[in-house]
C-alpha cells in the first residue's frame, strides 16, 4: 500500500472513529434540515419555485461541506504542529506530498460524507418535479471542484502556519472573503461588472452554475464557463499544496 | 565505521548562531552523551542530524550517507525528539503499527513490529490501552520504541528523561543502555543528567553557546577537565594537628588544613600541580602512614563529569 493511503486509513480513523467528523457531520445536518424545512414551507406557500428550493438546498450542502472540508485541512499539519507530533512525521523516510495527500484525502471524506446527507434532502425536495438526478450529479461535481481547492488551500495555509489558530484564521479569513459576493443585494449582481467578480470568484462561479442548471434548467455544456474560476482554483490550490509539502518545515515559515 | 560525521556545521538564525562549527566523529556501537544548558545548541544540533533542521553551513554524514540525503539517512536513524507528543486517542499498539508502516513495513509485519517493540520497552500489557492514559515515563518509552520501528543503526535521544521522576529516569536509561549494549546502535543521547552520561554513555560532547566546549571519551574529558586535585582526610581527631604538620611538609601537597565545618578529624588537602593526582594521593598517604598517623579515610574530591561539565561551562 502506498504511504498516502497509509496516511489517509489513519487520518481517517482519527477524524470519523476518535475525531470530530460526527459531530460536524450532525451539525451540518442540523443546518441542512433547518434550511429544508425552511425551503419546503416557504414552498408551501409559494414564496419560492420548487425548483428554487433545491437549488437552495443544494447550495448550502455544497458550500458548507467544502467548508467542513477547508476546516479539517486547515489543522492537518499545524495541528500535528501544535500537538508536538509533526516531528516524528517529519523524519519518516516518505515523500511528504504522500503525507500531505494522505491528509487531503481525509479532509475530502467529509465533503463526500456531507454530499452523501444531503442526497435524501435533495431528493425529499426534488421527487416532485423530477429533478434528483441532475441538482446531486451538478452538485457532485462543483462540490468536489471546490472542496478540492479548499482541501489544497487548507492544506498549504496549515503547512506554512505555525500553529493551527493561525492557520484556521487565514483559511476563514480567504473563505468569508469569497462568500462575501454571496450576500450582495440583487441590484449589486446584475452589470457586467458584478457578473465578472461572480465568475473570478470560485465560489460564487460555481454556485451560480448549480442556479443555473437547477433553477434555471439550463443546459451543463452551455454554462460551463462558470466552471473555469472553480477549475483554476482547484489548480492552483493543489499545486500551492504540492510546493508546501515540498517546503514543510518544523515550524512553517518562522524557520 | 563512522556511525556519525560532521564538519564544521553551524545553523544560524541571522545573526544569531544557535550552532557554530560542530565537527566530531562517533564510532559504530559508541553512546554519545551532548550535554550543555539550555540554548548550547544540542536540540539544534540533534535535528540538524536528523534532516529535520537544514545547516546554514557545514557538512555530516550518518550512518555513512552524506546528509544530503536526507530520506536515505531517514530510513537509518530512529528518533525521540524532545518533547514529542503523541496521539491522545490512539493505543500504544496502533501508534507504533502507524510508524511502522510509514517505515514500509507490511500491516502484518508492522502490527508484529509494535508488539515486540513494546515488550521490549516494558509496555506489553498496556499495548492496547489509550496513549492517553499512560504516564510521562510511558510515553517517553512508547517513544524509544517507537524510534526503533524500523531497526536504525543510529538513534538519537534527545532529553528522553525530561520531567520524570527519578524511577522513570531510570527505566528509561536502562532503556537507553539496552539499544547499545543488545542491539549494537550507536546512540546520540542529549540529557541534563551528567551523572546518568557517566554510567551509560562511552563519549561525551559539552556544547556551550553553540560551541564544542569539551569532546571525547567520558574518562578523557574528565581527566582533562576536571583531574581531582583536592582530597579529605579523616584521622583520630586527636591526631588532627600531626597530620596537617606532616602534609604541609610535602611537595605532593599545595596546602593542608583543618577541614572547615568538617567532622572532628577531618582535613582538607590541596594536592599540588606539581606531581599528577594518583601520585600526589600516593605520596601523601605514604607520608601519613610512616608518620604513624592513622588514616580512618583518605578520598579523593572531584574527577566526577558534573566537575569537568561545571569547569567547561562557565557561569
Amino acid at each position: 500500500m502506498s504511504v498516502w493511503a497509509v496516511v489517509a486509513g489513519r487520518e481517517l480513523a482519527d477524524l470519523w472513529l476518535r475525531g470530530r467528523g460526527f459531530a460536524l457531520l450532525v451539525a451540518y445536518s442540523v443546518l441542512l434540515s433547518a434550511t429544508t424545512y425552511l425551503v419546503a414551507t416557504n414552498q408551501a406557500i409559494n414564496f419560492i419555485e420548487q425548483r428554487e428550493a433545491v437549488g437552495l438546498t443544494l447550495q448550502v450542502a455544497v458550500a458548507v461541506g467544502a467548508l467542513l472540508a477547508l476546516l479539517a485541512a486547515a489543522d492537518a499539519v499545524s495541528g500535528e504542529r501544535d500537538r508536538g507530533s509533526l516531528e516524528t512525521l517529519l523524519l519518516a523516510p516518505v515523500p511528504r506530498w504522500q503525507v500531505l495527500a494522505g491528509k487531503g484525502a481525509a479532509a475530502l471524506s467529509l465533503w463526500l460524507a456531507a454530499f452523501v446527507v444531503a442526497v435524501p434532502y435533495v431528493w425529499f425536495l426534488g421527487h416532485g418535479i423530477d429533478l434528483v438526478a441532475v441538482p446531486l450529479a451538478a452538485g457532485l461535481a462543483v462540490g468536489t471542484m471546490l472542496a478540492l481547492a479548499f482541501t489544497g488551500l487548507g492544506l498549504a495555509v496549515s503547512s506554512a502556519a505555525a500553529t493551527s489558530r493561525v492557520s484556521l484564521a487565514v483559511c476563514m479569513l480567504v473563505l468569508l472573503a469569497l462568500y462575501v459576493p454571496t450576500q450582495f443585494p440583487v441590484g449589486a449582481t446584475t452589470g457586467w461588472a458584478a457578473e465578472l467578480l461572480q465568475r473570478f470568484n470560485p465560489l460564487t462561479a460555481g454556485v451560480h452554475f448549480l442556479g443555473r442548471l437547477v433553477i434555471d434548467g439550463r443546459g451543463a455544456v452551455e454554462e460551463a464557463s462558470w466552471l473555469a474560476a472553480p477549475l483554476v482554483f482547484v489548480v492552483a490550490a493543489v499545486a500551492a499544496s504540492v510546493v508546501a509539502a515540498s517546503r514543510l518545515r518544523l515550524t512553517g515559515v518562522r524557520e | 565505521m563512522r556511525a556519525v560525521e560532521a564538519e564544521e556545521l553551524t545553523r544560524r538564525y541571522g545573526a544569531l548562531a544557535a550552532l557554530d562549527g560542530l565537527t566530531f566523529a562517533l564510532d559504530e556501537g559508541r553512546v554519545l552523551g551532548v550535554l550543555g544548558p539550555n540554548g548550547a545548541g544540542k536540540t539544534t544540533a540533534i535535528r540538524m542530524l536528523t534532516t529535520i533542521l537544514a545547516p546554514s553551513s557545514g557538512r555530516f554524514a550518518v550512518a555513512g550517507i552524506p546528509g544530503e540525503r536526507e530520506r536515505d539517512i531517514r530510513a537509518r536513524i530512529g528518533v525521540l525528539p524532545e518533547s514529542a507528543g503523541y496521539p491522545a486517542r490512539e493505543s500504544g499498539e496502533e501508534y507504533l503499527a502507524y510508524h511502522a508502516r510509514l517505515h514500509g513495513r507490511s500491516s502484518a509485519e508492522a502490527r508484529a513490529t509494535a508488539r515486540r517493540l513494546l515488550g521490549e520497552v516494558g509496555l506489553a500489557e498496556r499495548g492496547r490501552s489509550l496513549i492517553q492514559t499512560y504516564s510521562r515515563g510511558m510515553r517517553q518509552r512508547l517513544g524509544i520504541a517507537r524510534a526503533l520501528v524500523n531497526d536504525p543503526v543510529v538513534v538519537f535521544l534527545d532529553e528522553p528523561t525530561l520531567g520524570l521522576d527519578p524511577r522513570g529516569q531510570r527505566d528509561v536509561l536502562q532503556a537507553v543502555g539496552r539499544l547499545a549494549s543488545e542491539r549494537g546502535v550507536t546512540v546520540l543521547l542529549s540529557t541534563h543528567l551528567l551523572d546518568e552520561v557517566e554510567q551509560v554513555c562511552t563519549d561525551v560532547l559539552i556544547l556551550n553557546r553553540g560551541r564544542v566546549a569539551a569532546l571525547g571519551a567520558v574518562g578523557d574529558v574528565v581527566a582533562r577537565a576536571a583531574a581531582p586535585r583536592s582530597a579529605r582526610l579523616r584521622t583520630d581527631p586527636g591526631r588532627c594537628d600531626d597530620a596537617v604538620r606532616v602534609l604541609r611538609g610535602l611537595e605532593a601537597v599545595g596546602a593542608a588544613a583543618a577541614a572547615p565545618g568538617g567532622r572532628p578529624g577531618e582535613v582538607a588537602i590541596e594536592l599540588s600541580t606539581l606531581l599528577n593526582t594518583d601520585a600526589a594521593a600516593a605520596a601523601a598517604l605514604a607520608a601519613l602512614l610512616d608518620a604513624g598517623v592513622p588514616v580512618v579515610e583518605f578520598s579523593l574530591e572531584g574527577g566526577r563529569l558534573s566537575d569537568a561539565f561545571l569547569e567547561v561551562v562557565p557561569a
